[in-house]
């Protein structure tokens, strides 16, 4: 872990996504955060350097700093550049548990729709956690 | 100034065959616009009118706050454009056609094209008539943006260019727009290329603008739906109905256009049920949008 931003952090935004790519990476930013893969004091790289190596609307990367900032994660200096907030140990473990609950909706969503049912998905979740695999 | 173009009511006539009609665009400042359509819609000679490069048979066309053709001098010397077929004297070196071009552009910046030079590996003495077609294409972007414009058009860029050249171009456009705030208008039939950096989209199909909206709008907006039973007419839906295939009639299939989260119940009031909304991305969305722009009475089949 290098606690410093890395572009490989945003290997998997997509375009095609119907997820808006300010939102994809403002996500993957706050979880890097939450997950202590990013700390404090941190810097992001610059709206021209994001914007051109991802090959993206600068525009998009000022709405994905911005909206990392309104909810906490970094501040955006004028002139100096954007920079990771450290957040409390309560706060990145709450973040964490966001993100787990996101991903257990898409399963359970994604589930639904291949008729697994969310008995099923408990059953396997035990198996995986013991080891217990088939 | 909120609009960097903007048309009304423009018509030009080329041939007997091909005409744009009613062309009424609006480019917001500032933005990345996608100009998307199929080959011989009338991309270029859009751009062209746009430029004062065609005479418009009748309507307005305002850039960057001024009437086209009447101010194009003046204009012309805010934007950069780099065309679908690129007009350089190919007995002038690099170096040459860089000085020919400073010439006519008091804001150029020597400096930045020569660091852009490096960048793009063009060598100064090379002839213009011995480029390759993606150090061509890169010569014309350099020219383009040492001049700073305000405006940026760019006629299908990286058409044919490999995939590093394309992105040596982008990552110099768009590191520009970042400091720069210009606007872009680029068309181009690459569409993935466009769904990451363009912010507007406007559809062309044979002369006519067919849509014009934000990029996130049209994306959100596109949806194919499955649909159980057989729901009676839509055309009272604030949704546009573009495809309606019936052939199975347990589970029609539907392409929709201005969806939103909860129109169902429109569905559900019509006698059927939305088993399923699916989302598609730019280039399925784009394709549909012309199918049904040409078919105008599928919804009826």
């Amino acid at each position: 872990m290098t606690h410093s931003f890395s572009l490989q952090l945003l290997d998997r935004i997509d375009a095609r996504s119907p997820t808006p790519l300010y939102a994809q990476i403002a996500s993957r930013v706050r979880l890097a955060i939450a997950a202590g893969e990013l700390r404090g004091g941190a810097g992001l790289p610059s709206v021209r350097q994001l914007a051109a190596a991802l090959r993206i609307n600068p525009a998009t990367v000022v709405q994905a700093y911005r909206s990392l900032e309104a909810d906490g994660f970094v501040e955006m200096r004028q002139g100096a550049g954007t920079f990771v907030h450290e957040l409390a140990p309560a706060r990145r473990a709450a973040e964490r548990k966001a993100a787990a609950r996101r991903l257990v909706r898409e399963l359970l969503t994604e589930g639904g729709r291949l008729g697994i049912s969310p008995q099923d998905f408990a059953a396997v979740l035990r198996d995986e956690l013991t080891g217990d695999t088939q | 100034m909120t609009d960097a173009i903007q048309t009304r009511s423009l018509c030009y006539r080329a041939s007997e065959h091909f005409e744009v009609t009613d062309l009424a665009l609006t480019v917001p400042a500032g933005a990345v616009y996608g100009f998307l359509g199929p080959n011989g819609s009338g991309k270029t000679t859009t751009i062209r009118l746009l430029l004062g490069l065609l005479r418009p048979r009748s309507g307005e066309i305002t850039v960057l706050g001024s009437p086209m053709p009447a101010a194009t001098p003046s204009v012309l010397a805010r934007v950069g454009y780099v065309p679908e077929r690129p007009h350089i004297y190919p007995s002038l070196t690099v170096a040459e056609a860089m000085r020919f071009h400073a010439a006519f552009h008091r804001r150029w910046d020597s400096a930045w094209a020569t660091a852009l030079a490096a960048t793009f590996q063009l060598r100064s003495d090379a002839r213009v008539g011995s480029l390759s077609k993606g150090e061509m294409g890169k010569l014309m972007m350099l020219l383009a943006l040492a001049q700073r414009p305000e405006l940026l058009v760019l006629d299908e860029p990286t058409d044919g260019l490999d995939p590093v050249v394309r992105r040596d171009m982008l990552e110099s456009v768009l590191g520009y727009v970042a400091e720069h705030g210009a606007t872009v208008f680029i068309s181009s039939h690459l569409v993935h290329e466009l769904e990451r950096i363009c912010d507007w989209v406007g559809v062309m199909d044979r002369g006519r603008l067919v849509a014009e909206l934000p990029m996130q709008t049209f994306k959100d907006g596109i949806k194919r739906l499955h649909v159980a039973g057989a729901a009676g007419d839509m055309a009272n839906a604030p949704f546009v109905v573009l495809k309606r295939d019936r052939s199975d009639a347990a589970a029609e299939q539907w392409i929709v256009r201005g969806w939103e989260p909860g129109m169902q119940s429109y569905i559900e009031g019509a006698g059927a049920t939305v088993r399923e909304v699916v989302d598609l991305d730019l280039e399925d969305g784009f394709v549909e949008m012309l199918r049904a722009a040409r078919t105008p009475t599928t919804t009826e089949v």
